[in-house]
């Protein structure tokens, strides 16, 4: 069955006494996963929950974030997963908005659990941790079962960074779910006897769609929270890693980490890097010192994956800024201004069909109607595609802010910086680093004398960190055109 | 701690962030937030990079004290105690 829960449940069946899961040593097989989940929704059941009801995931990467979001499907729930670097009004737009009745989280973020669904009538269990009102191991419920839902179901809440302000709403179906493993799986040919090691956020669009797919494979999902480089490199060597999904950032702090003695990751053989540009730099030193080339996957909320760099090690290295041919029954386009479809190498925005991408976002009829056209989704990206199919990224068209892969809408921290007593305006930008990172820039004009400190710190308390300025300057006024759109290309 | 340590700390603070902030009169006590440094995991991660190729040392983020990334003085201070 094209469900997520069916997908699921045969690899369950298939590969039941295989590793499944791994976290701080602590290993899970298929079958022992599949009772988990299932005893989850019977739980969730038992709290109310049923078909096309929507539970909130607010759990770092985590064996009780893995049975969650199946627990979550098997009860014929959507899953709203939430970013648990998030802060308390973050949380609470996402509650709000995807209008969940129960969040799922952990003992560690109760608090900001708490503080976001209050007066809301949204139920909290906690899953993690000593008070977890729900524990993993010894829920087990052999004669669960799985809610009957369709393909056509919604399955998960994805959020898409826009540029207005507000992150927009993308439900994925059960079928764009299991046709984004399917093809996604068949592309990069993953079996039970790949290892996978994500530190990657799964709650993300480029961590579930590889998770999903690890899933289906059989293959072992070794999940780590925060990224930390010696921590990374310890996973990569001892759980004898294949595959690494990974944001560029990443890559290129582990090519040049210091460390004590040689590495051994042999087994090593996809490296995946996405979310932003893949730095030459960053490929060859990787490379250099790790014997395997990061690939370039390009993908979106939208859609899922679009596409990956698989060329033969011979090619890699001239082709290593593309991001590959699009993966299995997924077709690109570029279209130029004129609206016409570009011819092989001619540059144009991005656009995509796939079988995994969404109908459109929640709510937003008219952004959904000039994105969304003959069946492509127009993606924002600019680029071209070469005579051998490979697309190559040069740009963007949306006015986003992209900080180590995760997506920043300067609009957000400008409506932020805006509620502050102290600010009269301000206005959000991103700018480049000496290593080609994008970073939050912010112009404040003041009402009375501040300082960064004050700025920052008002950030930091309302917005996750990726969010934060981390460059902050104070202007007597900000450029405007004439019709009074701020200038922002003068103020970088 | 001696005022080598310092002075490459400082040369790696230009090196490593952005270009325009610049680093004319950088007191080894000033507050680094004022200059951004630290507030979001990238640009910790970076500096901490850059420090490790400039020392040759282990700088953990995991086992950083939390005052760290908070002046000249603090980051040379960790730093002293390290290099061999």
């Amino acid at each position: 069955m094209n469900t997520l829960s069916g997908l699921f449940l045969e690899a369950a069946g298939k590969f039941s006494s295989r590793t499944a899961v791994i976290e701080d040593g602590v290993s899970v097989t298929y079958g022992d996963l599949a009772r988990s989940a299932l005893s989850f929704a019977s739980y969730l059941s038992s709290r109310g929950v049923g078909k096309g009801d929507r539970v909130a995931i607010f759990l770092p990467n985590s064996i009780e974030f893995v049975t969650a979001v199946f627990g979550v499907s098997l009860s014929g729930a959507v899953s709203v997963p939430v970013n648990s670097s998030f802060k308390t009004d973050e949380v609470g737009f996402y509650l709000g908005h995807s209008g969940a009745g129960l969040l799922v989280t952990a003992d560690g973020l109760i608090k900001t659990a708490a503080e976001a669904s209050a007066g809301s009538g949204i139920e909290l269990v906690s899953v993690k941790g000593e008070k977890a009102a729900w524990k993993f191991l010894g829920n087990h419920q052999e004669e669960a079962v799985a809610a009957d839902v369709g393909p056509g179901d919604e399955a998960i809440y994805l959020y898409s960074t826009g540029s207005t302000g507000k992150p927009k709403r993308v439900a994925r179906t059960h079928y764009n779910l299991s046709a984004l493993a399917d093809n996604h799986t068949a592309t990069v040919g993953w079996t039970w006897e790949d290892r996978v090691l994500f530190v990657v956020p799964i709650s993300h669009t480029y961590g579930f769609g590889n998770f999903i797919s690890a899933v289906k494979s059989g293959a072992a999902v070794i999940v780590s929270g925060e990224f930390n480089r010696n921590r990374v490199l310890d996973l990569l060597e001892k759980e004898r890693i294949t595959a690494f999904p990974a944001v560029p950032v990443m890559l290129d702090a582990l090519s040049k980490t210091h460390t004590d003695r040689p590495r051994d990751l042999s087994s090593l053989k996809l490296v995946i890097s996405a979310g932003a540009p893949l730095q030459e730099h960053t490929f060859f030193r990787f490379h250099e010192r790790f014997s395997v080339y990061p690939r370039q996957l390009y993908g979106s909320t939208e859609t899922g994956v679009i596409s990956i760099n698989l060329s033969g090690d011979d090619e890699i290295a001239e082709r290593f800024n593309s991001v590959g041919r699009p993966v299995k029954n997924v077709s690109v386009k570029v279209f130029g201004e004129d609206g016409r479809e570009a011819g092989t190498g001619e540059p144009g925005e991005l656009a995509v069909r796939s079988p995994s991408m969404t109908a459109g976002y929640y709510g937003l009829p008219e952004e959904t109607a000039r994105v969304f056209r003959d069946g492509y989704y127009f993606t924002g990206d600019l680029g071209m595609i070469d005579e051998a199919g490979y697309i190559y990224i040069k740009g963007r068209k949306k006015l986003l802010i992209n900080v180590g892969g995760f997506k920043v809408d300067p609009g957000e921290v400008e409506n932020l910086l805006s509620q502050h007593p102290d600010i009269k305006e301000a206005a959000v930008l991103g700018v480049t680093d000496s290593l080609g990172n994008e970073r939050v820039k912010a112009v404040i004009v003041a009402r009375r004398p501040m300082d960064v400190k004050d700025v920052i710190g008002f950030c930091r308390e309302r917005i996750a960190e990726y969010k934060v300025p981390s460059l902050v300057e104070f202007r007597r006024g900000l450029p405007r055109s004439p019709t009074g759109k701020i200038l922002r290309e003068q103020l970088k | 701690m001696s005022d080598a340590i310092k002075s490459r700390v400082k040369k790696v603070l230009s090196g490593s962030f952005l270009k325009d902030a610049g680093f004319p009169e950088l007191g080894d006590g000033a507050p680094l937030i004022d200059y951004g440094v630290g507030v979001d995991s990238v640009s910790r991660l970076e500096f901490l990079v850059a420090l490790e190729e400039e020392f040759g040392v282990r700088l953990d983020e995991a086992e950083i004290p939390p005052d760290f990334f908070e002046s000249v003085d603090s980051i040379s201070g960790y730093i002293s105690r390290r290099v061999p």
